[in-house]
């Protein structure tokens, strides 16, 4: 049943009318195909609404086609805030700074590593952590950490994980500016120490892909890739750093609402003004932890180039880097006037019509859940008009992770990505269940919504063969 | 009176924990915190800690004791089996028994990334009871 708060707006298009007694200073809209709209959850809509009563947000309170209940924003939650009128708030970022996916282009092709898959997946098992108070193992220094802190992946190419290539191929060069240690508490950097370098847990995942369809010739052949090719998706985040700046500012913020009398709906979107001190302590200390979570991946890039390396004798190239967990400064086209907004994107990606490096559209890496397809599409001039230059970040939830252990079980969930011939590796395997795809919406619809709406272009589609579950 | 019992989240974990007065909600709080992160029936009371907290409500206190129990797993490697809790007014004292982790000899489950504020809420009926979400 279609919700009643919903008003079509076109085939995919469902808008939440601005509702001034509930305070909303904006209307919402969600992005749903008639397919998608049975998994729609009247929490999510509530949570589209609740973003658009939050100061200075701009045009709409936006939701990606795979929508679900968060806390706070929904994910797949978009919203921009005007720069100087607007607020930030690290609840719209969420505690996973940062979190997002990293494609690595090998030269082998699926028949080559068909008979070694196994052997691989062990491997690279065994060569990144993963799983709960996962560890990097590495050794340095606390000014160190400040430096990853403060350069992200650039401190790890010049520390030796990587070469300079990498960083032209990751959003914001792997690097984002305006990082401030000092606003980083000693907590978040304790936290962060010891687990540089690895996946962590959840829906944290490395997996053995190979390409299965290309859509795009073009754009295919400029990011690199071909059919029939393996390549390595990587899907993780800032680890503790991260958690821990997040719980930081929210409990900071909690009084900081009141001092700037911001009437809230839910506690989780506590936020202050961008432009005042509390903003810009935020701001800053959200950067150093993006900065950790691009050191963090661009250090398992390096593990795991050295496994094909030492196994095929041959390397892996970075297709692409792109945060779903983020707020950026950015420059939008809206209502004709060129304006400066905070993009808070809540399991949402950027998908710019333009990669500088690449000269052709953005990349965008859309994982599926355990055993279905991944996608990399591209950004298009459509998403800067419609969704700040965002889409979607991966297949959505539709499953809580209690009813998926109560329907499913590790061994079925096993089994069948046996029958599909993929490879499973996991510390933890009662958690196996809560990645099934039953558990996701069909990443495939997914899809189809974006490249209908026409906010991202679908390039290739990639096929999983090895699954290390964080 | 149940101790705690979670609930249907889409994308994280919730929980409802209960208590005859606030000391005994926090205790069975810390209890479902900690049986997402580890198996506890493996703990064994073989060391302590002692946790002491400040905050403005019962919801902020709650908040500050579950991220405190989370630091002490994540970073000390300390997992709680049991605590004995004493509040005064929105002070707290909390006395935990565990052990320090060990993966040879604790089935670890899944990582909690932190305590939400989302619907975060302290009540009381007939008994306390308290809701949680946690991101994972």
């Amino acid at each position: 049943m279609i919700n009643e708060r919903l008003v079509r707006k076109d085939d995919y298009t469902w808008e939440i009318a601005k509702d001034e007694t509930l305070g909303m200073r904006v209307p919402g809209r969600i992005f749903l195909s008639d397919a998608l709209m049975r998994f729609l959850e009247p929490a999510a809509i509530q949570q589209v609404a609740n973003v658009a009563t939050l100061p200075g947000i701009v045009k709409w309170s936006l939701a990606m086609p795979d929508v679900h209940t968060g806390y706070g924003f929904p994910i797949g939650g978009v919203a921009a805030f005007d720069a100087t009128e607007g607020i930030v708030s690290p609840g719209g970022v969420g505690f996973d700074i940062n979190c997002g996916t990293r494609l690595l282009a090998t030269t082998l092709t699926k028949e080559e590593i068909e008979q070694e898959i196994q052997t691989l997946t062990t491997k690279l098992y065994e060569s990144v952590p993963a799983g709960l108070g996962s560890k990097g193992s590495l050794r340095f220094s606390e000014k160190e950490l400040d430096q990853v802190f403060l350069r992200g992946a650039k401190w790890a190419v010049d520390s030796g994980y990587g070469d300079a290539g990498d960083l032209k191929h990751c959003e914001s060069n792997g690097c984002f500016d305006g990082a401030d240690v000092s606003n980083v508490s000693p907590l978040a950097k304790k936290r962060g120490m010891p687990q540089l370098g690895s996946l962590g847990s959840g829906n944290h995942f490395l997996e053995i892909q190979f390409v299965d369809q290309i859509y795009e010739e073009r754009e295919a052949s400029v990011f690199g890739l071909r059919p029939g090719q393996v390549c390595i998706m990587l899907h993780s985040g800032s680890r503790g750093a991260g958690h821990q700046i997040c719980t930081d500012y929210l409990k900071l913020f909690q009084k900081a609402s009141q001092k700037y009398a911001i009437r809230l709906p839910d506690r989780q979107l506590a936020c202050v003004p961008a432009d005042s001190r509390d903003g810009r302590s935020y701001f800053s200390a959200m950067a150093a932890a993006a900065n950790y979570a691009w050191a963090n991946r661009q250090i398992m890039s390096y593990r795991v180039r050295d496994v094909i390396e030492r196994e095929f004798s041959t390397g892996a190239g970075l297709v692409y880097d792109v945060a779903h967990n983020i707020a950026k400064l950015e420059t939008h086209h809206i209502d004709g006037e060129r304006k400066e907004v905070y993009v808070h994107r809540k399991g949402a990606t950027r998908a710019f019509e333009k990669d500088e490096s690449y000269g052709v559209a953005q990349p965008v890496l859309i994982p599926g859940s355990m055993g279905t397809a991944s996608y990399v599409l591209c950004g298009t001039t459509k998403a800067m008009q419609t969704t700040f230059g965002s889409t979607c970040h991966g297949a959505g939830r539709v499953m809580s992770r209690k009813a998926a252990k109560r329907q499913l079980t590790w061994k079925g969930v096993t089994e069948s990505l046996r029958q599909k011939h993929i490879t499973l590796k996991t510390d933890d395997l009662s958690a196996v269940p809560e990645e099934a795809p039953e558990a996701y919406k069909p990443i495939d619809e997914v899809i189809s919504v974006v490249s209908a709406l026409g906010i991202s272009k679908v390039v290739a589609r990639l096929v999983p063969m090895g699954v290390i579950k964080g | 009176m149940r101790k705690y019992e979670f609930l249907e989240h889409t994308a994280d974990v919730a929980f409802r924990a209960y208590g005859n007065n606030v000391g005994e909600l926090f205790e069975h709080a810390a209890e479902a915190l900690e049986s997402i992160m580890i198996c506890l029936d493996d703990v064994a009371c073989e060391d302590s800690r002692v946790i002491t907290l400040t905050s403005d409500t019962y919801e902020d206190l709650l908040y500050d004791w579950l991220s405190e129990l989370l630091v002490i797993f994540e970073v000390d490697l300390f997992a709680v089996r049991s605590c004995r809790v004493t509040t005064t007014g929105f002070s707290l004292h909390a006395e935990c028994l565990g052990a320090k982790i060990d993966p040879s000899k604790h089935r670890l489950k899944e990582e909690v990334k932190a305590v939400t504020y989302h619907e975060l809420k302290v009540t009381k009926n007939a008994y306390f009871q308290a809701q949680v979400t946690l991101d994972v």
